[in-house]
């Protein structure tokens, strides 16, 4: 028998740009950094402040959200195919069982939280179980696990450090006159350090922002092709896509609006109004998603 | 898993661990001499089948020659798809008594030639069908991992005596290499054996 390679090629070009957008996002940093060091010790307070806001929000976002989204923790009894599917895929990809909720809902999506892989929660909202078939379920919750694998969440919590430290700057510079300038006898040569601060850190958000945009679409195709070469099934993760993009247009809005906040944690994207240009999303058009899944099955079959 | 592998999103399927799938073949000696546990005569591997008609080549042949080498024991082998999309290949054996040996060879016949053709990373899990008296207790072989765990099913749907499933874990800890963190003891549902 021939011994065969890879049932599935690399994905080269999705590394690179990934790689690029983390060192842009870096460079963008050092620059921050830089500035607030030449800006005077007074910033500090203000790094502490942010790294405080940063561990809160990495060891409780996921229990904030999940409280606020009405999740319910299910036992295999109750859900007992859900169960089946989420087991068995732990095996293939060695991850220890993560927690499975049901969200109740109309709107047909899952979500995983957590921020390291042994304190994982999946959720699939009522309407995913009741739409899909066990293969597409799997590829969906293939995706979810391979944000779990590849640490999404701690990956994005940090690389949205200095964004958030930015964004407080420019608030506390607005708010306060440049006041964490410090002092009384402030002179002019002062008056221009918090003013260039804060011109940095509105520039610094800015392209942060739209990195971080970037950075997660490519953490959904990554998650997308994980979950084709887990589950050795690329096409059935396309049609839950194709099934769960169509419902979605007609949920009611009420629905959406409610779970909009957590938006970049879903497989599709939950939003009342498109967005005007495909470099504001977190998650990349559904043609693109179809595309790379299509490859990969090409790939699968020896046709590519 | 590095740390490139986190910033990048890159991570490969894992393939087979070292294999302790051989551990059965003297551990049933024990479980039936000292705990009435006894071999029902029958084994299974489970796996992700891929559709291309190059895996459908591999299963065939595979399932050709483990037919033809266990017709001295009277293996009889068999596959079906469960509900999951899982395929389950069967061995059986007409005598339960000394036939663990053979499916042992049986099951790793199947999974050398999976690996051979270069699926290594579909391979799921063995299972080996025991009982004691009335009361169904499986043997599960992880390949991801190249360990053992017990599995137990009870009443009910999606039930499974984790009691005597931990029972079994002390009994026999020192002859099967057994997997250590009990919360990756999946449970199997639709064994067909």
């Amino acid at each position: 028998m021939p011994a065969r390679h890879e049932s599935f090629g690399k994905d080269t070009g999705l590394q690179a740009r990934m790689a690029l957008t983390l060192f842009l996002l870096g460079l963008v940093y050092v620059v921050f950094v830089g500035v607030l060091i030449a800006a005077g010790a007074a910033a500090v307070t203000v790094v502490v402040v942010a790294l405080v806001l940063l561990l809160v929000q990495l060891f409780s976002s996921d229990k904030v959200a999940l409280a606020t989204m009405g999740v319910k923790e299910v036992s295999p009894a109750e859900e007992p195919e859900l169960h089946g599917v989420i087991e068995r895929l732990c095996v293939q990809a060695n991850l220890p069982k993560p927690r499975v909720c049901v969200m109740e809902t109309q709107m047909p999506n899952a979500f995983a939280m957590g921020r390291s892989r042994k304190s994982t929660t999946v959720c699939a909202t009522r309407a995913l179980l009741d739409l899909l078939s066990p293969a597409e379920l799997e590829g969906v919750m293939g995706h979810e696990l391979t944000h779990v694998i590849n640490r999404d969440v701690m990956v994005m919590t940090l690389a949205s450090f200095f964004a958030t430290l930015a964004a407080l700057i420019a608030q506390f510079a607005l708010f306060f006159g440049g006041g964490f300038g410090g002092g009384y006898g402030r002179n002019n040569e002062e008056e221009e350090g918090i003013m260039l601060v804060l011109l940095v850190s509105v520039i610094v958000y800015a392209i942060s922002f739209l990195l971080l945009r970037a950075l997660s679409r490519y953490r959904e195709f990554a998650a997308d092709r994980g979950s084709a070469v887990l589950t050795g099934r690329p096409s059935a993760l396309a049609s839950a896509l194709l099934k769960l993009s169509g419902t979605m247009e007609r949920v009611p809005s009420q629905d959406l609006r409610k779970a909009e906040g957590m938006s970049a944690f879903f497989i599709i994207p939950a939003r009342t109004k498109k967005s005007l240009m495909n470099i504001f999303a977190d998650h990349p058009p559904l043609e693109q998603r179809l595309a790379a899944l299509e490859r990969l099955e090409s790939q699968l079959q020896g046709t590519a | 898993m590095g740390l490139r592998d986190i910033l990048t999103g890159r991570h490969s399927v894992q393939g087979p661990a070292p294999d302790r799938l051989f551990a059965i073949t003297t551990a049933y000696v024990t479980l039936a001499s000292e705990h009435q546990i006894e071999s029902r005569g029958s084994a299974a591997i489970v796996f992700q089948a891929l559709a291309t008609s190059e895996f459908e080549t591999t299963l065939r042949e595979t399932e050709e020659v483990v037919s033809a080498t266990g017709g001295e024991s009277g293996t009889k082998v068999s596959s079906q798809n469960d509900s999951y999309g899982y395929r389950w290949m069967v061995l059986k054996n007409p005598e339960a008594s000394g036939s663990v040996e053979d499916l042992a060879v049986g099951i790793n016949a199947v999974s050398g030639s999976i690996e051979t053709a270069g699926y290594g990373e579909r391979l799921l899990c063995a299972v080996f069908a025991f009982a004691a008296k009335d009361e169904k207790i499986y043997f599960i072989y992880n390949y991801k991992r190249g360990y053992w765990y017990p599995f137990v099913p009870a009443a009910g749907e999606q039930q499974q005596s984790t009691e005597r499933e931990l029972q079994i874990k002390a009994q026999m800890a020192s002859e099967l290499p057994m997997e250590p963190e009990v919360e990756r003891w999946f449970p199997l549902w639709g064994i067909p054996i």
